[in-house]
């Protein structure tokens, strides 16, 4: 069994490298096909990552009439952990703080901070910035404040001027994710046909090798293994070439990519996820490589 | 050993029959020499693709060592190729493979360890006047190079039944005596040996059994037979 299996991986390799044009060939296809599939998967969590901060960023702010003290917009604060538990954080600012928040915003303009003198006392209202994750319970948690038990103590909810925006964005970001998972989902369904019909008819070039394989009494197995290490070998090529492309990519543009990305390091990323990637890629190419020549030599291999 | 019973063979052409063989039955027994000769579409060829199973017959049974080979699957089919050396009359080389890798091929597949293989082949490629050209490739062997290879892959295996269609076809009289006389020692040793062949002064000299094929139809069967067509 062990000389089969040697003599199988040598004729595999024999294969390789007496046909160097049409393995180029084969590996530029495959290397297409894994790059889709490499940046699909960076694509992924690169967008979960994005849009998780674009959600963050989402928020709704609860004011507070002016007589209202710190303690009782803390009961608020707990009350509103109690009532929805999709509250996913929040954040009591203070008059003051407020005040200090508007002064730095605007140091550098004369005009704002010269009205801020004239007003004389602090017009800041105290408030809370509430998080969800959907802009399901932003209304439900505005509807509670407006018009539950703290109605008297809230001066105004900033939901319902931004309730159409706010229901938007959402709207957006989940058709990002579906766009995102059926666009995916078809390059790799064409990116899988075109390489089994290119895999085919390289295949189709050995017919009469098979032919006549077959007619010296070779069985299917003898056959057909050296295609499937030669789709194998193809594929491992076509992996190293794509993530030495993504690889230098990332050290070349990383920096740059970074700044626009909300600070997300590919680099670190993909080093991070590279075995787990890897795994992927190696599952895509037996799927597309060796299952491919495996059936495309099946049909010459009927008696 | 081997028997052919009431074959017919029909292959279609553009829809219209063309009768390759037409209830053809004889025997072969083991150890014998038999030359199958015929003009050019006689059905020498069918014959021997259909004893290897290449084709299946339109009618009638085949049977090598009493089993029907109509009714083997695939896993004995590959045994019973083995067991039958054939030297194509289109070569059915492979490509791919030089001369040493093509005469190996054979030796691989029966499972003949590489220090075997490595040991045999030099003998064989001096059997056919081909040591020079081991390191070659099909397409770089003339025409009776290529036989000669053809030949060298039939027997390396020492199968039981050698068959060999047209082997003489691109050689020069020298050489295709020298084949001849090849296929003569083998079967001196006790391998039967099928010859197809329209050359008329090898079958004269060789004086064995001699089977006359004409459209398809067994026309004479003589035991040390002449060429007469």
């Amino acid at each position: 069994m062990f000389t089969s299996l040697k003599r199988t991986i040598k004729f595999g390799w024999q294969i390789i490298s007496r046909n160097k044009g049409l393995g180029l060939q084969v590996v530029f296809i495959m290397v297409v096909a894994v790059f889709i599939l490499t940046s699909l998967f960076l694509f992924r969590d690169l967008s979960g990552l994005l849009i998780n901060e674009a959600k963050k960023k989402v928020d709704i702010s609860v004011y507070f009439k002016k007589d209202v003290g710190q303690e009782e917009i803390l009961r608020v604060e707990q009350e509103l952990y109690r009532f929805s538990g999709d509250i996913e954080g929040t954040q009591y600012i203070s008059k003051e703080e407020a005040r200090e928040i508007f002064i730095q915003r605007h140091k550098d303009d004369p005009l704002y901070l010269e009205a801020l003198e004239e007003v004389g006392e602090n017009p800041f209202l105290a408030s809370l910035n509430i998080e969800s994750g959907s802009p399901v319970f932003y209304a439900k948690i505005s509807e509670f404040l407006t018009q539950g038990p703290f109605k008297d103590l809230v001066q105004e909810v900033s939901y319902y001027e931004n309730e159409k925006v706010i229901n938007k964005l959402f709207n957006l970001i989940s058709g990002i994710e579906k766009a995102g998972l059926i666009i995916g989902l078809f390059l790799i369904i064409l990116v899988f046909l075109i390489n089994f019909n290119t895999i085919k008819l390289t295949t189709l070039s050995f017919k009469n090798e098979i032919s006549t394989m077959r007619l010296v009494g070779a069985s299917n197995r003898f056959i057909r293994t050296p295609f499937l290490i030669q789709g194998f070998f193809y594929g491992l090529v076509s992996i190293l070439i794509v993530d030495f492309i993504f690889f230098l990519s990332f050290i070349v543009w990383g920096k740059i990519l970074q700044s626009w990305l909300l600070n997300f390091n590919l680099l670190n990323y993909f080093k991070e996820s590279f075995f787990s990637l890897l795994f992927w890629q190696i599952i895509f190419i037996i799927i597309l490589g060796v299952f491919s020549s495996s059936i495309a030599v099946r049909k010459y291999l009927k008696v | 050993m081997i028997r052919f019973d009431n074959i017919t063979k029909i292959y279609y052409c553009d829809k219209k029959p063309i009768k390759a063989l037409s209830d053809t039955s004889f025997e072969i027994k083991k150890g014998e020499f038999v030359s199958i000769v015929g003009k050019s579409g006689a059905g020498k060829t069918t014959l021997i693709k259909l004893l290897i199973r290449e084709e299946t017959p339109t009618n009638g049974g085949i049977f090598f060592k009493e089993r029907l080979i109509g009714e083997m699957n695939s896993k004995n089919i590959q045994l019973l190729r083995r067991k039958i050396g054939v030297a194509h009359q289109d070569y059915k080389l492979l490509y791919q493979k030089n001369v040493w890798e093509n005469i190996a091929y054979v030796m691989q597949v029966i499972g003949v360890s590489d220090r075997d293989i490595s040991h045999n082949i030099p003998q064989i490629l001096n059997m056919v006047n081909l040591t020079e050209r081991q390191n070659n490739f099909p397409e770089e062997l003339s025409g009776g190079e290529r036989q000669r290879l053809v030949i060298a892959r039939s027997l390396c295996h020492r199968p039981e039944v050698i068959v060999a269609d047209e082997p003489t076809g691109n050689l020069d009289l020298y050489n295709a005596f020298e084949i001849i006389g090849l296929l003569e020692k083998i079967h001196s040793l006790g391998t039967t040996v099928i010859l197809a062949t329209h050359d008329k002064e090898i079958i004269d000299r060789l004086n064995h059994r001699v089977i006359t094929l004409e459209n398809g139809k067994i026309i004479r069967d003589v035991e040390k037979g002449k060429f007469i067509l």
